[in-house]
């Protein structure tokens, strides 16, 4: 337990490294637009990839479950958009991203803490802390949520697009069952809980990276643990905002 | 000037450097010596402020670097150059922009002088037109050559050098331990060498401090290494037999 106190602090104390004022902001500019290159924009086709084949598999699957005469079939409409816009483009999409960024990112700050590279930034005097980490936090924060968007819309023109070719539901019912009660406020619950869920894989996959000793084992142990660590913490914020937003 | 007065550090019990009293002199290649695991390195990040000391103060030209904190610290570490053991270059970085990351961040140079000075330091340097070259692409001597040209860009007061020939030829160790006296002199900085290699000590060593388990055990210049009766910095300098015969015969 005592170890835990330990990391939240040291975790908070980075942090106030990070978010203090940048020494050439000229610079940080110019790192941010790479890091949201590197962040967002090569995420884009896994993010997309997955969104595609998740919309088609939830529409299928609705259909597939969807026996009673009861139950219109606009119902799959309805269920595949639910599911795209509340968790899957969200949720799912960050704890994939958690591995692919927050590994990245960890291994990345995890080498040059090895080969004392960050020491070396330190010793010029800049706060490597903030140079470091800061870009890649606002980075993600700004580009997640573009992400999920674009998974939000695969996702369900994916869906569509299997419905129809398998029939197992029209256009006009797939079209009622999106927007039939649709409230845009579920949209902006879910893009408040991506910035969260992109602050929570930068800043933990940093922390675990800038703490790295050792060597190349340690390098790839610090990618674990803030993938493991990152997609925990992602569950438990998903718990938390859907309790304060939704209920 | 570095003066180093009465500095302890201990890691979880073991007390690694014990009451270290030393001074390092302007315009002099200022070595520490000794053998692994005695405390140099440890000293060495003490002074340059990566790790803290436990007690006793660390004083650049009368300036108190233990008693300021991280944001103070700042200037006085504008002042250092650092050439680390294994370079430590930035690996996504060509050898061009390694050299002018500190000026860009901290000068107040147009872009051109910037330029001019990066390739003023390559050329001091001897690697001119290696400009565009990634760390991976450069030999370990190159690196290092790189890590020198990085560490003078801002004209540094004060120049750290760890293990600087560590995993070169002795040829290619003579040229960096001629870049690193030339330097010295040329801009009049202090510099400390950590290293346990006895040619560069001979070669381009002014003051040289021995590190004994944790304490300064005896200082004094190259040739006083010669003549002294100090038992365990003989064993250390003059391991072998034939070394000692060497020893003999140079006394004699």
């Amino acid at each position: 337990m005592t170890s835990v106190y330990f990391n939240i602090g040291k975790y908070c104390i980075l942090l106030s490294n990070v978010f203090t004022k940048p020494e050439r902001r000229s610079l940080y500019r110019k790192l941010i637009v790479q890091e949201i290159d590197k962040i967002g924009l090569q995420s884009l086709g896994i993010v997309g990839l997955l969104s595609l084949f998740m919309g088609a598999v939830v529409t299928l699957q609705t259909a597939a479950n969807i026996d009673s005469g009861w139950i219109p079939r606009w119902t799959i409409g309805f269920t595949t958009r639910q599911t795209m816009i509340l968790e899957f483009s969200s949720t799912i999409v960050c704890l994939i991203l958690s591995g692919k960024v927050g590994g990245n990112i960890a291994s990345e700050i995890g080498t040059m803490r090895i080969t004392e590279q960050i020491d070396a930034m330190e010793i010029m005097g800049i706060n490597s802390a903030s140079y470091l980490i800061l870009p890649k936090i606002i980075a993600a924060m700004f580009i997640f949520p573009f992400l999920v968007v674009i998974s939000m819309f695969l996702g369900i023109a994916a869906g569509a697009l299997v419905g129809q070719s398998s029939g197992v539901i029209s256009m006009t019912d797939y079209e009622y069952g999106l927007q039939y009660f649709f409230e845009l406020f579920q949209v902006s619950y879910t893009l408040i809980k991506t910035v969260v869920f992109a602050f929570i894989i930068t800043s933990v996959s940093a922390y675990h990276g800038f703490y790295t000793h050792g060597g190349p084992r340690e390098v790839g142990a610090s990618s674990t643990r803030a993938v493991v660590y990152s997609m925990v913490l992602i569950l438990i914020a998903n718990y938390v905002i859907t309790q304060l937003l939704l209920l | 000037m570095i003066e180093v007065n009465n500095i302890s550090k201990a890691f979880a019990g073991n007390q690694v450097l014990k009451n270290i009293n030393v001074s390092f002199f302007p315009g002099k290649v200022n070595f520490i010596i000794g053998r692994s695991g005695s405390g140099k390195s440890v000293l060495t990040k003490c002074i340059v402020g990566l790790m803290e000391v436990d007690q006793g103060e660390i004083v650049f030209d009368k300036r108190n670097f233990t008693k300021l904190d991280r944001w103070d610290r700042k200037d006085i570490r504008q002042e250092m150059g650092m050439l680390f053991q294994g370079s430590a270059l930035f690996s996504s970085l060509t050898v061009e922009e390694n050299v002018l990351f500190p000026l860009q961040m901290f000068s107040k140079m147009s872009k051109s002088e910037m330029m001019d000075r990066v390739n003023f330091c390559l050329k001091r340097v001897n690697l001119e037109g290696k400009n565009h070259l990634y760390p991976s692409e450069l030999s370990g001597g190159m690196q290092k050559r790189t890590g020198i040209a990085r560490a003078i860009a801002m004209n540094p007061k004060y120049l750290f050098c760890d293990e600087p020939n560590s995993g070169l030829d002795p040829q290619t160790s003579i040229v960096i331990d001629n870049l690193i006296k030339e330097i010295t002199y040329e801009f009049g900085s202090t510099t400390v060498v950590v290293s346990h290699d006895m040619n560069s000590v001979i070669e381009i060593g002014d003051h040289i401090n021995f590190i004994y388990q944790g304490e300064l055990w005896w200082k004094g210049d190259k040739r006083d290494i010669l003549h002294t009766n100090n038992q365990e910095l003989n064993d250390f300098v003059f391991p072998s037999k034939f070394m000692k015969e060497i020893r003999e015969n140079l006394r004699g």
